[in-house]
């Protein structure tokens, strides 16, 4: 856990005042059991990150820290390009990612065609990020109901209802969610729900100086999206394609969804993201069959007696 | 050339750690010695009512163990009652917790059955016993599938998990439940007990096995060659060999000997199942 996070935890709150410790504890217990009328469904949000024109300025990652409070992790050379970051982390919601590709040797390595065949070398930069997938392994694990789809459907994490069981960390497979060492809960990004609820743009997008991330009704951006490959094949970028922005045989459709030029295991994503949840109902029915197969065994042994 | 970040794992590992071994211990433990004691004490009274008076307030021990060590592993352990803010069954955390809690109100009341003086309220042995099979069976069940329903390298390909955790309960319930039927004088039943035993230890074996089947790729990646044989050789060797020959000789020391290797051998795997995210978190995705 970075030093900061722990000084943060040592400095004087307002919160609320000081109360006797019987009505506390009664708020503690009823209060999670309230529920309010769930807010009107808005039309659907998110984001789409253009990787071919992200400069690896890190604008995102600070506008996010700024906005949502997050303190810094410390500072490391972990002598991965210019990523100091290392990954999504409970306080790291944004984490752009730099992949150096340039031939070894001077030989000219990369794969490809047309123009891209040439080219000396490369740079892929990559602002990452919570997937907010529509049908989401993390909100299906939750098992207290923390963690929803708000009325833009975006997938969020109510930090007054997480017990940081952490079944949303083992469940996801962009490796996204993390449990906080500080206060013990679940952590990421919000898609900035504050900001939308309020009219804004996210934090991230606002700041992006070359529009790499772009935020808004997620049909639109699919449809910006798409057009911008077109463009891209037209120009000689072959390679270009979009992860995550319709469904595949074995998971969702992603809210925040992104244009790339290699697969998409060399920026860190699953090359086929698999949902967990399709083999669920698979594995009950083998475990009831192991089950009752034991006690099978077991009963003609004890009736025989 | 740099091949960015295709070799790392992208999956991050839970905060799971010996708490969670010990809680899927307990979880087995528990469910399986209330299973084979209310299935013997129902179907064979005569042989087991006794030997089941001794095993349900033990049971709730474990159960208690169980739910202690699930509480503590929380990241914000007072928020453990949040737990029953939703009835999820997509959850298999939130199934599994309900069928704990609901297991729990008839196994306390044979609990409490058992330590009252004989006679006292004894029409509502039989009702506690049928009330808490199903969430028994559920809470034995739905351990091994909520580690398979997970990205987690080595559990989501685990088809076989859960099953082996279930028939590992029983196992474990039978074995708890000879050794008692030995310690309380109850002959009949610890004859009935060990043949059963030795099935299901065989039955259990060919479950793991499926589940080795199932990881294997992972297991290649976490362990190297003579790791994996060491493994091997005790789990099979001290799990299920040598059980085998101590209940094949009669008296009390080796049968409790056999137990006592049988929840060894039920610790370490699940501990070794809880490890291995973390082993491969460590491990380049191209292996050792």
């Amino acid at each position: 856990m970075a030093v900061r996070e722990q000084e943060l935890a040592a400095l004087a709150s307002g919160g609320d005042p000081p109360r006797s410790s019987l009505p506390e504890l009664l708020d503690r217990l009823v209060e999670p059991f309230h529920r309010g009328a769930p807010p009107a469904p808005q039309v659907a949000t998110g984001f789409y990150t253009d990787t071919t024109v992200c400069i690896g300025c890190k604008a995102c990652e600070v506008a996010c820290k700024q906005w949502n409070q997050l303190p810094a992790d410390g500072f490391a050379w972990i002598g991965d390009s210019y990523d100091n970051t290392g990954g999504l982390s409970a306080t790291s919601w944004r984490h752009v990612k730099f992949i150096e590709q340039f031939p070894v040797d001077g030989s000219p390595a990369l794969a490809g065609t047309g123009p891209d065949l040439l080219d000396p070398g490369r740079w892929l930069m990559m602002s990452d990020v919570c997937k907010h997938c529509v049908t989401a392994p993390c909100q299906q694990a939750c098992p207290t109901g923390a963690l929803i789809h708000t009325e833009f459907d975006n997938v969020y994490i109510q930090s007054d209802i997480c017990n940081g069981c952490a079944y949303c960390v083992a469940a996801c497979p962009f490796g996204v969610i993390t449990r906080s060492a500080l206060d013990g809960h679940a952590h990421k990004c919000t898609l900035c729900y504050d900001r939308q609820r309020d009219g804004l743009v996210p934090a991230c997008a606002k700041a992006c100086p070359t529009q790499s991330i772009q935020f808004g009704p997620i049909d639109q951006l699919r449809e910006r999206a798409r057009e911008r490959v077109a463009t891209l094949h037209e120009q000689g970028a072959s390679g270009a394609y979009l992860y995550g922005d319709a469904p595949s045989a074995t998971y969702s459709e992603l809210h925040s969804f992104y244009l790339l030029v290699d697969r998409p295991s060399v920026y860190g994503l699953p090359d086929n993201p698999f949902n967990p949840w399709l083999r669920m109902k698979g594995d009950y029915l083998r475990a009831a069959v192991c089950a009752l197969a034991a006690i099978a065994v077991l009963l003609p042994l004890l009736l025989a007696r | 050339m740099h091949h960015g970040y295709a070799d790392r794992l992208v999956t991050k590992a839970p905060n799971w750690h010996g708490l969670v071994a010990l809680d899927t211990l307990f979880n087995n433990m528990t469910t399986g010695l209330f299973l084979v004691a209310a299935l013997g004490e129902l179907f064979a009274p005569k042989v087991f009512a006794v030997v089941a008076r001794s095993a349900y307030p033990i049971a709730l021990l474990l159960l208690l163990a169980d739910l202690f060590c699930l509480v503590l592993d929380l990241g914000d352990p007072l928020r453990f009652h949040h737990m029953l803010r939703v009835f999820k069954p997509t959850s298999p955390m939130s199934l599994g917790t309900w069928c704990l809690t609901v297991y729990a109100l008839p196994l306390t009341v044979l609990a409490a059955l058992s330590v009252l003086p004989s006679g006292a309220l004894e029409w509502a042995r039989r009702p506690a016993i049928i009330l808490g099979l199903l969430p028994a069976l559920g809470a034995a069940v739905y351990k091994g599938v909520l580690f398979s329903t997970s990205a987690q390298p080595g559990w989501k390909d685990a088809r076989w998990l859960g099953g082996y955790l279930a028939s590992s309960a029983v196992m474990v319930g039978a074995a708890q439940l000879l050794l008692l039927s030995i310690a309380t004088g109850q002959l009949v039943a610890a004859v009935a007990l060990r043949p059963a035993l030795v099935l299901l230890l065989l039955l259990n074996a060919v479950s793991l096995g499926l589940v080795i089947r199932d990881t294997r790729a992972t297991l290649a990646r976490a362990y190297d060659r003579a790791r994996r044989g060491r493994l091997i050789l005790v789990v099979a060797g001290g799990g299920v060999f040598a059980p085998l020959c101590l209940l094949a000789v009669a008296g009390p020391i080796p049968v409790a000997g056999a137990v006592l290797l049988i929840v060894l051998e039920a610790l370490l795997i699940r501990t070794e199942i809880v490890r291995l995210p973390h082993l491969l978190a460590q491990t380049p995705v191209g292996g050792r």
